[in-house]
């Protein structure tokens, strides 16, 4: 006999596997710390390239001027310029994907936890 | 309204029915439309300014992910740039890669509203998209909207400047980098138009949030009030070049489309409103339930009734039929009505019924 809210729960529980529910397994093979920090590492790799890109246009955009100034600057300085600004936007970037990381984390650990109480519900409905 | 309610629920399975087929579909069309207007844009390269190759790009686009539109309509404007200047190339493709490193890492749902701002913006209406954004998305739908408008100005002002950029020799390169990025960094139309994109976003979420009634009516006349008055007030301080009426006509057509959303996403009677009133060990609750509109689907059920047979005789006496219809909700509107049948069953007794998804004999 076909019971209607067993066909709706394992309807929910399916299209939870085939949609959500795959990103969140992943997610959920990771320690908390491990999952932000795997996140962090590619992001810190990427803002690495996105400075140096940046860096490179805007020495492009003023050459004239960076080639007259290249043999009268001072290298020291200038270097001290070019890292004080990339660690301020690394740390910007960095934080702002760690919350996220975090957040992502923490939703699909909860939508796995409704996941396994609906499985709970279900499992109950074949005993009744 | 009983009728709009219905149709609306007829697309609505249509969709759900032919959603295999739709999607590609729709996916095409889409990737057919940016590709297009990529070209059409650009179009220094004759060799792929070809419908052929559009199609064959916009078909493989219809079973690859979204995202693909949008790597394929970056390719086909990097190529055109090519053809233009390997300088503007560059620096277009050094942006397209910031764009991606920095924020589409995250995900790749948002490339949807990227290129449904650049291509609208190309149509004279990127208003439609923060209005919309701000009601079916959240506030960090900004970031792909503001990604949209750069590549939309970065594209458009290469292509106002190409005879100039085509003109410059080969050792003027610093000069063309300078020309494609410039249009960026002292453009105040952008910046006017990001500021009062952004701003509406938040205004339009915030306010369709709000407990309030009509809260995703006045979330998007409030969202459309505060984008022009944003825009006016950008272009008198920064004096702009934008068509006041062009961005009115266009805030009217984005509430036109905000209310179509509206309709097939948030459809909710507030003449019905309920407030309901309970609590458990831990909270008080105060609920506020607004019931949504729909159509009742009409169900009709048909109950055949042969009388058995008797004594080994088959009765050939036409059987009673009784013919049951009800529309909408079960209290509503009840009808019954008793009919001749229209076959007549010989034979052993029988009984059969259907509803509208379901047909049984027994």
């Amino acid at each position: 006999m076909i019971k209607k809210e067993r066909v709706i729960l394992m309807t929910k529980l399916a299209s939870y596997e085939e949609n959500e529910g795959r990103h969140a397994s992943k997610i959920s093979r990771y320690f908390r710390g491990d999952y932000v920090s795997v996140h962090l590492l590619k992001s810190w790799v990427c803002i690495t390239v996105v400075y140096a890109l940046l860096a490179g246009l805007s020495i492009l955009y003023d050459l004239e001027t960076f080639m007259e100034n290249l043999y009268k600057m001072d290298y020291l300085a200038f270097a001290k310029e070019l890292i004080k600004w990339y660690v301020i936007m690394a740390v910007a970037y960095l934080v702002a994907v760690y919350i996220a990381y975090s957040y992502r984390y923490m939703k699909a650990r909860k939508s796995l936890k409704r996941y396994s109480q609906n499985l709970k519900k279900l499992g109950s409905m074949y005993h009744r | 309204m009983g009728n709009i309610l219905e149709v609306r629920d007829k697309l609505k399975f249509l969709y759900i029915k032919n959603e295999v087929f739709l999607l590609p579909v729709l996916k095409f069309m889409l990737a057919f439309t940016s590709i297009c207007i990529v070209s059409g844009r650009l179009g220094y390269m004759a060799k792929v300014d070809n419908l052929g190759l559009i199609l064959i790009a916009s078909l493989m686009c219809s079973f690859l992910p979204i995202g693909c539109v949008v790597f394929f309509s970056a390719i086909f404007s990097l190529l055109h740039l090519y053809a233009l200047s390997l300088e503007a190339a560059a620096v277009v493709f050094a942006l397209y890669l910031i764009i991606f490193l920095i924020f589409f890492r995250f995900g790749t749902k948002d490339s949807l509203l990227l290129l449904f701002t650049a291509i609208l913006a190309s149509m004279k209406i990127p208003y439609i998209v923060p209005i919309v954004a701000g009601l079916i998305t959240g506030p960090m739908s900004v970031i792909p909207i503001a990604c949209g408008l750069v590549v939309y100005y970065l594209l458009a002002n290469i292509s106002r400047n190409a005879a100039a950029i085509h003109a410059m020799g080969e050792e003027e390169a610093v000069a063309k980098v300078r020309m494609v990025l410039d249009s960026l960094l002292g453009n105040d139309e952008l910046l006017v138009m990001i500021i009062a994109f952004a701003v509406t976003v938040f205004v339009v979420y915030i306010l369709r949030r709000m407990s309030i009634d009509y809260s995703w009516t006045i979330a998007m006349i409030a969202g459309a009030i505060v984008n022009l008055m944003i825009l006016l007030i950008g272009d008198l301080i920064l004096d702009t070049e934008f068509g006041f009426f062009g961005a009115f006509l266009g805030t009217i057509l984005a509430l036109l489309c905000a209310k179509l959303v509206e309709f097939f996403k948030f459809c909710v009677d507030y003449n019905r409103i309920e407030k309901v009133q309970f609590e458990d060990d831990e909270y008080y609750y105060y609920v506020k339930a607004i019931p949504k509109m729909n159509v009742a689907k009409q169900r009709k059920t048909v109950k055949k009734i042969n009388s058995q047979k008797s004594g080994g005789a088959y009765n050939k006496q036409p059987a009673a039929r009784v013919e049951t219809e009800r529309t909408g909700p079960r209290n509503n509107y009840y009808r019954e009505r008793t009919s001749a049948p229209k076959s007549v069953t010989i034979g052993h007794s029988t009984m059969e019924y259907e509803d509208d998804e379901f047909e049984t004999l027994d």
